[in-house]
C-alpha cells in the first residue's frame, strides 16, 4: 500500500475500492458483504429460470389444453355456430342441445359400458402378465430375458391394422367375435410391451437389499415380493395401470375391425358422427367430452402415484 | 402399512371389476345378438353411420310384415371398407346384410350373392336406369339400390329475386337472371355476385366427383371408355377441366383443399351464392343458418350433351358367407317395397323413381324434382366399375385436380395423369 500511496496520489483511494470490490478481503465484512452480492445475484438469475420455466409451462399448457378447450367449447356451440367461417372458439349461444343429441343417440351408453369393460379387462391382463415378467427380468438378468424385452417391443414395430385383421378372423374362429373379450385382447397386444418396460425400470429401482432384508425376516421370494416390492412400486404400478388404461380407452382400430351390435366402443360411436353425408361437429364433441371425463378423473384420482412412480427411478443410486 | 392397505383396496375393487366385467363379457353391452348365427329370423346389417336412419323406418315395417328383425352395425365410412375387406377375405362375417357405396361393388362382386330375383321387371323401371346398369356386375344383380344422391344447383332464392340484382345483371349480361341451366349462365352468375366479401360459387379441389359430372356433360364417359381405355386426356376431359378452374377467380380462396364440407359449410354461412352439391343437403339446412329459408334447387347445369351428373347409391347386398342368406334376402326385398320410407328420415333419400315422385310436389321437398332431372339425365353415368376406382380417385385424380385450380396446364395435367392411371391398371 505504501509504494502505491508514494508512486500516484490516488492510488489509495484506488486500492481501497479494489480491495472492496474485486480483491479477497480476510475481513469479516468484506466476506459478508460478497456473500450478500453472491446470494443476490444467484437470487435473480433463480428467479429468472423460474419465471422462464413458468412462461414455458404456460405455452405448453395452452399448447395441449387449447384442442381440448376448444373442443368443450365447441360442443356448446349452435350447429350454425359449430362450422363457422372463420371459426370462433367461444360459443356465440350456450346450448346443451349437442349433448341431448349425443346421450340420447342409441347405442351411447352400451358403448361406454362396453369401452370400460374392454379397458378395465385390458388393464389388468397388462398388470397380470407385465408385473411378473418385469420383475424376473430385472432381477434373474438371464440373456433369455434380455432377449425376451426386446421381443416384446415388436409387436409395436408393427402397423396395428397387419395384426388387426388376423386378431378379428382368429377370435372369430374361437366363437369370440365381437365380444369385449377379444378385444381386450387385442388391446392387451399394444399395451403389453409399454407395460413390461415401465414395470422394469420401477424394478430396477427398487434396491436388493430390501428382498434381501425380507428374506433374512422370513419371507420367501414372492412373500418379499407381494409384502416389500409390490407396495414400493405401487406408484409404478398405478403409471403403467394408467398407460394401459389409455391404450385400450382410446384405442380405435382394433375396436372399428372387431366390435359390431354387442361391444362396440365408444371411439367408434364418436366416428360415427362424420358420415359421408356431413359431420355433425356438435353431436361428436360434446360425446368426446363426456368421454375425456373419466380419464380425467382417474388421472386426478392416482395423481399422487402418478408422481410418486414417475419419481421412482430419478432417485436409484 | 397405508400402501398395503391401498394396494389391498386395488386388489379387491380390481377383481370386482374382473368379476364384473368378465360376467358381462359373454354379451357385451350392445345386445345379445349373435354375429354370423345360424340361420334365424334376425338379420344383422352393416351400414354407414349416415345409413341408419335411412333404414330405420323399412326395418321396422319389415318385421311386421315378414317377421325378420334388424340389427344394425353402424361404422364410420372411412373404416368400412377396411372392415368389409377383413371379413369377406376371411370367409366369416359378422352381417347378413351389408350396404354397400356404389364404388366398392367391383371390388366385392366376389364376395356378395346374386340377387336376380328380386330385379323384377317392374322393379327395373323403377330404379333410375344407371344404377339399374351399376347394380349388374358380371350379368348377375348383386345389390339392390336403397337410397341414391347427386349433385343439384342450390342456390340464394332471395339474391336471385331482388329486383336491383335481376335489373343489373340483366344490363350486364343482357339475360334475365334465373337459376342457371348452362356453363356459361354459372360462369356469368358466379362472377356477378363475386362481390362485397361474398363469392358467386364455391371450387372444390378436394374432391372430384364435381369435374367428373362435367365431364359427362361434356359427352364423354368418365376417365374410362367401355373398353376400358384411359380417356382422361380427351377433349371433353379438358374442356370440362377449364370450366372448372375458370370458376376460381368466383370462389373463395384456398381452393384446392375445399372438400364438400367447407363447401357446405361456405354455403350455409351465406358466403356463396350458389353450390354444386349432393341433394340431401337442402334438407340439412341448419334453422339457425342465416339462409334457412332462402335457398332454391335446380338440375344440376348441362353442357353440350345436356344435364348430366355423377349418382352416388348405395347398394343392400347378402354376403355369399352369410348362414341368414332366406332371411337377408327378405330383408332387401322389405328395403325396395318400403323404399320411400327413407325419405322420412334425416338424411331424406330413396333409391326408386317412384318414392321420389311421391314426394316432390310436397312442402320441404322441394330438391326431389331437380334431383330426379339429374338422374334421369342422358349422359348421367355412374363411375367406372373397376376395382382400383378409389385408388384412381386418391392417388391421380384429386391431386391432378388440386394442381389445376392452383392454376396449372390443363392439357400436360391430363396427359401426365393418363400415363399414371394407365400405370394402375396394368
Amino acid at each position: 500500500m505504501r509504494v502505491a500511496e508514494r508512486t500516484r496520489p490516488d492510488a489509495g483511494k484506488a486500492a481501497a475500492v479494489i480491495a472492496e470490490s474485486s480483491v479477497p478481503s480476510t475481513t469479516h465484512d468484506g466476506r459478508r458483504k460478497r456473500r450478500g452480492v453472491n446470494r443476490e445475484g444467484l437470487e435473480a438469475g433463480r428467479r429468472s429460470t423460474r419465471t422462464l420455466l413458468w412462461v414455458l409451462l404456460a405455452a405448453a399448457m395452452v399448447l395441449y389444453g387449447f384442442p381440448f378447450l376448444y373442443l368443450l367449447f365447441t360442443s356448446f356451440k349452435t350447429p350454425i355456430d359449430t362450422i363457422a367461417v372463420p371459426p370462433t372458439v367461444l360459443p356465440k349461444e350456450w346450448t346443451l342441445e349437442n349433448y341431448a343429441n349425443a346421450l340420447g343417440r342409441s347405442g351411447v351408453v352400451a358403448s361406454f359400458i362396453n369401452s370400460i369393460q374392454t379397458a378395465v379387462i385390458s388393464t389388468l391382463l397388462s398388470l397380470v402378465l407385465a408385473i411378473p415378467a418385469a420383475y424376473g427380468i430385472t432381477r434373474y438378468k438371464t440373456p433369455s430375458g434380455r432377449v425376451f424385452i426386446m421381443a416384446a417391443l415388436v409387436t409395436r414395430m408393427v402397423p396395428p391394422v397387419a395384426i388387426g385383421i388376423p386378431l378379428a378372423s382368429m377370435m372369430a374362429s374361437v366363437g369370440l367375435a365381437d365380444t369385449p373379450i377379444a378385444l381386450s385382447i387385442a388391446h392387451t397386444t399394444i399395451s403389453l410391451p409399454l407395460s413390461i418396460w415401465l414395470m422394469s425400470s420401477f424394478f430396477e429401482a427398487v434396491p436388493r437389499d430390501l428382498e434381501e432384508a425380507a428374506t433374512v425376516d422370513g419371507c420367501s421370494r414372492l412373500g418379499a415380493l407381494w409384502r416389500v416390492v409390490i407396495p414400493v412400486v405401487s406408484g409404478g404400478i398405478a403409471v403403467t395401470a394408467i398407460f394401459a388404461f389409455l391404450a385400450s380407452w382410446n384405442e380405435f382400430l382394433f375396436a372399428l375391425l372387431m366390435t359390431a351390435i354387442r361391444s362396440q366402443t365408444t371411439p367408434v360411436v364418436i366416428a360415427n358422427f362424420q358420415t359421408q353425408f356431413g359431420l355433425d361437429w356438435g353431436s361428436m364433441t360434446a360425446l368426446a367430452a363426456v368421454y375425456s371425463i373419466p380419464v380425467i378423473l382417474l388421472t386426478l384420482l392416482l395423481q399422487r402415484k402418478i408422481v410418486a412412480g414417475m419419481t421412482l427411478g430419478a432417485v436409484k443410486g | 402399512m397405508s400402501t398395503r392397505k391401498t394396494i389391498s383396496r386395488f386388489v379387491a375393487i380390481g377383481g370386482i371389476c374382473t368379476a364384473v366385467a368378465l360376467a358381462a363379457t359373454g354379451c357385451g353391452a350392445g345386445g345379445p345378438a349373435s354375429a354370423g348365427s345360424a340361420a334365424s329370423n334376425t338379420v344383422n346389417v352393416l351400414v354407414e353411420a349416415g345409413g341408419h336412419a335411412e333404414l330405420t323406418g323399412v326395418a321396422e315395417q319389415c318385421k311386421k310384415e315378414t317377421g325378420v328383425t334388424a340389427n344394425f352395425v353402424e361404422l364410420p365410412y372411412d373404416g368400412m371398407f377396411n372392415r368389409l375387406s377383413s371379413e369377406f377375405s376371411s370367409g366369416n362375417v359378422s352381417f347378413d346384410v351389408a350396404a354397400l357405396d356404389s364404388v366398392w361393388l367391383p371390388s366385392f362382386k366376389d364376395a356378395v350373392q346374386p340377387i336376380d330375383e328380386l330385379f323384377t321387371d317392374e322393379a327395373k323401371k323403377d330404379i333410375f336406369p344407371a344404377l339399374v346398369k351399376e347394380a349388374n356386375v358380371d350379368g348377375h344383380f348383386i345389390g339392390m339400390p336403397a337410397w341414391t344422391n347427386a349433385e343439384i344447383i342450390l342456390y340464394r332464392k332471395d339474391l336471385f329475386e331482388d329486383p336491383k340484382n335481376k335489373a343489373d345483371f340483366k344490363a350486364k349480361y343482357g339475360y334475365e337472371l334465373a337459376a342457371p341451366t348452362t356453363w356459361k349462365q354459372y360462369q356469368d352468375i358466379s362472377a356477378f355476385f363475386t362481390k362485397d366479401g361474398m363469392y358467386g360459387t364455391d371450387v372444390k379441389g378436394a374432391v372430384e366427383t364435381e369435374w367428373l359430372a362435367h365431364v359427362l356433360q361434356a359427352g364423354s364417359p368418365m376417365v374410362l371408355d367401355a373398353d376400358g381405355k384411359v380417356i382422361v386426356d380427351n377433349a371433353a376431359h379438358k374442356e370440362a377441366l377449364d370450366f372448372y378452374t375458370s370458376l376460381v377467380k368466383s370462389a373463395p380462396s384456398g381452393a384446392a383443399q375445399v372438400d364438400w364440407a367447407a363447401a357446405q359449410n361456405l354455403f350455409n354461412q351465406g358466403k356463396t351464392a350458389m353450390t354444386r352439391f349432393w341433394a340431401h343437403a337442402y334438407r340439412q339446412i341448419p334453422k339457425d343458418s342465416p339462409v334457412a329459408g332462402k335457398v332454391g334447387a335446380a338440375p344440376m347445369i348441362g353442357g353440350s350433351a345436356g344435364v348430366a351428373g355423377v349418382p352416388g347409391p348405395w347398394y343392400l347386398s347378402v354376403p355369399k358367407a352369410t348362414k341368414n342368406t332366406e332371411a337377408a334376402k327378405k330383408f332387401v326385398k322389405c328395403a325396395y317395397d318400403y323404399n320411400s320410407m327413407g325419405i322420412e328420415s334425416s338424411l331424406g333419400l330413396a333409391a326408386r323413381i317412384s318414392a321420389f315422385e311421391k314426394y316432390q310436389d310436397k312442402p320441404g321437398y322441394e330438391s326431389f324434382k331437380p334431383l330426379i332431372e339429374t338422374l334421369s339425365g342422358k349422359a348421367t353415368q355412374t363411375r367406372p366399375a373397376t376395382a382400383k376406382w378409389q385408388q384412381i380417385v386418391d392417388t391421380v385424380l384429386i391431386p391432378t385436380l388440386q394442381k389445376a385450380v392452383a392454376g396449372g396446364d390443363s392439357a400436360a395435367l391430363l396427359a401426365d395423369a393418363k400415363k399414371q392411371i394407365e400405370a394402375l391398371l396394368k
